[in-house]
Order: C-alpha cells, then sequence, then structure tokens
C-alpha cells in the first residue's frame, strides 16, 4: 500500500516539475479567474429580479447561487475529464509504452497522472472564490470547509468512476469521452449549476432527481454558502458514496477488460 | 545447467484488420485475420545474445513487444526468466529493460536527469542507487554534458542514447532492443555496441534479444540469429553456421538466399 502510494506521488512530482516549466499559464489563469468571477456578479446584477430571489434557495443572491454551481460543476469536469487526458496525453508524447514497462500497473499510472489536475482545479477554484470573496462580496465566512472538503471528495469518488470507463472508451476506440458528454450534457440542464431544477417542466424535474449530480450541487451549496454540517449533508453524501461504491469497482473491471483487449488488438499505444 | 532467459513455445500473433469510418467502432471486437507471428519456437540462454532479421514487416518488433508485455500472443506460450508473460507480467517486467528503438518516450519539458530518475523511481530503484547508475552511465554514453538540459532541446540522436540508458538503469537480466543503434552516428553505433559486448553481456548475467537491419551490429553481437519472413521462423543458428548452410559468404548473403530475395551487389547498383 506505502509503494502504492509512494507510485502515485512520483506522478504529482512528475507534474509539478513540468507545470512549473511554465511560468505564464498561471498568471494568465489567475486573471481570467478575475474576469470569470467579475462576469458571474455582472450577470447576477443584471437579472436580479424579486422573481428569480423567489426562486433561489432562501437567503442566496444570485451572485453565490451560480458561482457556486460553477465551481462544482469545474470539479465534476475535473474528475470526468482527467484520467482519459493523462492516457490521451502519455499516448500522443510516446510516454506510455516506457510508463507500461515498467513496475506500475496502469491503474496506478491513471491514479496517479490524476492527482495534480485535481490539485491544480482546486487551487484555480480557491482563487475564483478568493476574488469573488475580496471584491464581490461572495460570502465565503458562511462556509463550512470540512463539509465542502468532504462534499469535493465525494464528488470525486462518485465521478471518477466515470472518468475511468471514458478512460476504458478511449482505449478502445481511440477519441471521444462520452461519459463527460452524457453527465455535463445532461447536468448542464438538470443539475442546477446557474437556475434551480424547481423552474424546470415537471418530466424534467423527474430527470433531475434521478441525477446524482443534482444532490451532490445541493450538498455543495450547503457547505459553501449555508455552512451546513456532515450530518445534515448525510442523505446526499451517503448517495454520492453509494454511486462511488458501484461505479469505481465496475469501471476497474471494464478498464482492466479494455486494456487487455487493447493488448490483443495491438492498439494499444495507437493514436 | 540454468534456465533459459527466454522460451517461446509454438508463439502465434494474429492481428484484426485496421478498419476506418464507423466500422472503427467495431475494430475492438473485430476477428484477427492478419498473422504476424507463426508458430515460433525458440529459446534463448542465460548470458546468450539474439538477433531478430528480417525485412520490415518480419515480425520482430512483435515479438519484443509481446515478450514485453506490451501485447498478448494469440496462441502458443512465451515466457522469460522463469516468469510466464500472460500469466505474471509484473514480474516478467521486473527482469526486462526494453528499449523501443523510438527517439520518443520522454518528458520533454523535464532534463534527461529528472526523466531517468522519475522512471528509475518507477522501476522501484532507490534514489542512490539510481543516482550512481545514471552517473555512471551517462558519463559512458558521452551524456554528462546534456543530462540537465530539458529534452526538448536534445538531438535525436541524444534522446535515443537516453532511451538506452533507461533500458538499462535497473541493470534487468534480459535486454529486449528494437533497433538499439537506429538514431545513432556512426561512432556512437560502434561505442554503444563495444559497451554492449564488453560490460553488459561479457559477464553472462544479460541476455539480450535485440532486432537489427545492421549486418555488422549482428555479427559482433549475435551468438545465435533468428531469421524472420512473414512470421515465420525461418532459421535460428550461428552466424557462421548459417553462412555454412547456404553457402553464403556474408550474413547479408545467407539472409537474402534464405528469405529467397534478390541482394543487388555494389557493382550492379553502381552499372544501374
Amino acid at each position: 500500500m506505502m509503494r502504492i502510494l509512494r507510485d502515485i506521488f512520483l506522478f504529482f512530482q512528475r507534474d509539478l516539475r513540468i507545470a512549473s516549466t511554465y511560468r505564464s499559464p498561471f498568471i494568465l489563469e489567475a486573471v481570467e479567474a478575475l474576469f470569470g468571477a467579475a462576469m458571474f456578479y455582472y450577470v447576477a446584477r443584471f437579472v436580479d429580479s424579486p422573481a428569480l430571489r423567489e426562486a433561489l434557495p432562501q437567503g442566496k443572491s444570485y451572485f453565490a447561487y451560480s458561482l457556486a454551481g460553477f465551481v462544482f460543476f469545474d470539479y465534476l469536469n475535473a474528475a470526468l475529464d482527467t484520467f482519459d487526458r493523462s492516457l490521451q496525453d502519455a499516448r500522443d508524447a510516446g510516454t506510455l509504452e516506457p510508463l507500461l514497462v515498467t513496475q506500475v500497473s496502469l491503474p496506478v499510472i491513471l491514479i496517479g497522472s490524476a492527482f495534480y489536475p485535481f490539485a491544480a482545479t482546486t487551487l484555480r477554484i480557491a482563487v475564483y472564490l478568493g476574488w469573488a470573496a475580496i471584491l464581490f462580496d461572495f460570502p465565503l465566512h458562511a462556509a463550512n470547509w470540512l463539509a465542502v472538503f468532504v462534499v469535493l471528495l465525494s464528488t470525486l469518488l462518485a465521478f471518477s468512476g466515470l472518468g475511468v470507463l471514458s478512460a476504458a472508451y478511449l482505449l478502445l476506440f481511440k477519441r471521444g469521452n462520452p461519459a463527460k458528454w452524457f453527465i455535463l450534457g445532461v447536468s448542464s440542464v438538470t443539475g442546477g449549476m446557474i437556475f434551480p431544477v424547481s423552474i424546470l417542466p415537471p418530466w424534467l424535474q423527474i430527470v433531475a432527481r434521478l441525477n446524482p449530480v443534482t444532490y451532490a450541487m445541493d450538498a455543495m451549496r450547503g457547505a459553501l454558502l449555508d455552512g451546513a454540517g456532515i450530518f445534515s449533508l448525510a442523505h446526499p453524501l451517503l448517495l454520492l458514496l453509494a454511486f462511488a461504491a458501484v461505479l469505481l469497482p465496475s469501471s476497474v473491471l471494464v478498464f482492466s477488460w479494455s486494456l487487455r483487449r487493447t493488448k490483443i488488438t495491438g492498439t494499444l499505444t495507437h493514436r | 545447467m540454468s534456465d533459459p532467459a527466454i522460451i517461446l513455445d509454438s508463439l502465434e500473433k494474429w492481428f484484426p484488420p485496421a478498419l476506418s469510418g464507423w466500422r472503427a467502432y467495431v475494430q475492438p471486437f473485430a476477428q484477427p485475420t492478419a498473422p504476424a507471428l507463426r508458430g515460433i519456437t525458440l529459446e534463448v540462454k542465460q548470458g546468450e545474445a539474439v538477433a531478430l532479421l528480417g525485412v520490415n514487416g518480419a515480425g520482430k518488433t512483435t515479438l519484443l513487444r509481446i515478450l514485453a508485455t506490451l501485447l498478448l500472443p494469440t496462441r502458443g506460450n512465451a515466457s522469460l526468466a522463469g516468469h510466464d508473460i500472460e500469466r505474471e507480467p509484473a514480474a516478467v517486467r521486473r527482469q526486462i529493460g526494453y528499449h523501443a528503438g523510438s527517439d520518443l518516450g520522454f518528458y520533454a519539458r523535464l532534463s534527461g536527469r529528472q526523466n531517468l530518475r522519475f522512471f528509475g523511481r518507477l522501476n522501484h530503484l532507490s534514489d542512490d542507487f539510481s543516482a550512481g547508475r545514471i552517473e555512471s552511465l551517462s558519463e559512458r554514453f558521452g551524456l554528462s554534458r546534456v543530462l540537465d538540459r530539458q529534452v526538448r532541446a536534445l538531438s535525436s540522436g541524444t534522446i535515443q542514447r537516453l532511451s538506452l540508458l533507461r533500458a538499462l538503469l535497473h541493470q534487468p537480466k534480459v535486454l529486449l532492443m528494437d533497433e538499439p543503434t537506429r538514431s545513432l552516428d556512426a561512432i556512437a553505433a560502434a561505442d554503444f555496441r563495444h559497451f554492449l559486448k564488453t560490460e553488459v553481456l561479457a559477464g553472462n548475467a544479460t541476455s539480450m534479444l535485440f532486432a537489427s537491419h545492421t549486418m555488422q551490429e549482428i555479427e559482433l553481437l549475435a551468438d545465435r540469429v533468428a531469421i524472420l519472413d512473414e512470421g515465420q521462423l525461418l532459421a535460428f543458428d550461428t552466424p557462421t553456421a548459417l553462412r555454412a548452410r547456404t553457402l553464403a559468404s556474408s550474413l547479408e548473403e545467407a539472409f537474402a538466399r534464405l528469405t529467397g530475395r534478390r541482394l543487388y551487389s555494389a557493382a550492379e547498383s553502381k552499372s544501374e
């Protein structure tokens, strides 16, 4: 177990070293975050109305509501995107083959390669929220940070299974990320990212209730904007963990099968 | 008598046809119809160097990739250092140093040293051991001066040498090398062959299976030569025995006679 953790850390260290050779992207991302936070703020001011405030959960401004939704979606995107992107990068750079003849297994390579993107997403979100709090009065003081952390971790676990399935798809078909397309596509409408699901037609509200993203989003807003504790978020957290318990092992099985299949067809390192 | 380093028993590999367009979606499930290796049986003894000789598409790289656990055979068995490549791939990988013959495979934004240390750690080498090996091998390969430069700033020949160094870093029992001197200049290639002959193979602790198109390299390094053609093993013997069997004056000529291909002489080429 220690060896696996050490191997995972090696990939994080590698990615950190590579990222440190590019300096300007961090500055550009910090500036982009400033503009992003400003955009949410002014859109919120523009659309603010009594009807909108009535539709939102009590006590939240549309700015806080939509920015929290965006932050959550950034994490969701990272969970869905990171595994197949790291696989694609290694394949395109020609490093996949040398990695595969080392003593580290492909699942460990994938998990290890996911750590830096998750850390970078966390940093980007921190910068976003920092700008929003400093310049636009985003209510960071209300957050229960332990609960925020647990919600984000549960979200990563729950949706990483879909990310691993996407990596399996990439191994077999070389292009595309259907899990990301499906989940982000459906959830951008029914997940409650920038508008509450209560404004949807009844049949779409049913879809929203079946979508785990909706629960994760509610939990995230509860922890970040209302300061809700872990126990009061038990229902969505348990749902996310149940999702993870089913999806993670099954995605690892599918991935292993895909890996074996590509070793049979000889397409493992094909682009 | 020690166990063979590599045993291939009736090894076969077939690939499915490459499909494009919408049919690419059934590619992973397509039936293999194109033979790449057909019933290869051979043994590489401990400490022995065996060359794979064949025209492009003969199956040399496929064979090396099966032994490196990057491909699964369709039929037959293969074992390396006593470990079955299908059932014990992790144990096989512990024993091999694999050089794919490409100048890709490094992180362009990291230095040569950072790359080598990273791969050393993935092979579970201690930092001290890894640093010592990198130091001594880079000095031996003339890489000391460029080791701390980012890989993107290195020539393809230098990256090739880095890749050879990486394959040797953990002192593997079996070296699998696909055209090891392909991108090297004549001097670096001769130096690397000399290194393999005098420092890697001399102790009989390391075995090597390598693919090459360079007859001089095969003559120098190989104890035995496996001649492959269209996935079949046509002959497997010492260079001297192959020449004697075909009444050829050179290995090149022996290869041409065994595969039924015409070998143009220098005089013929000049006159044309």
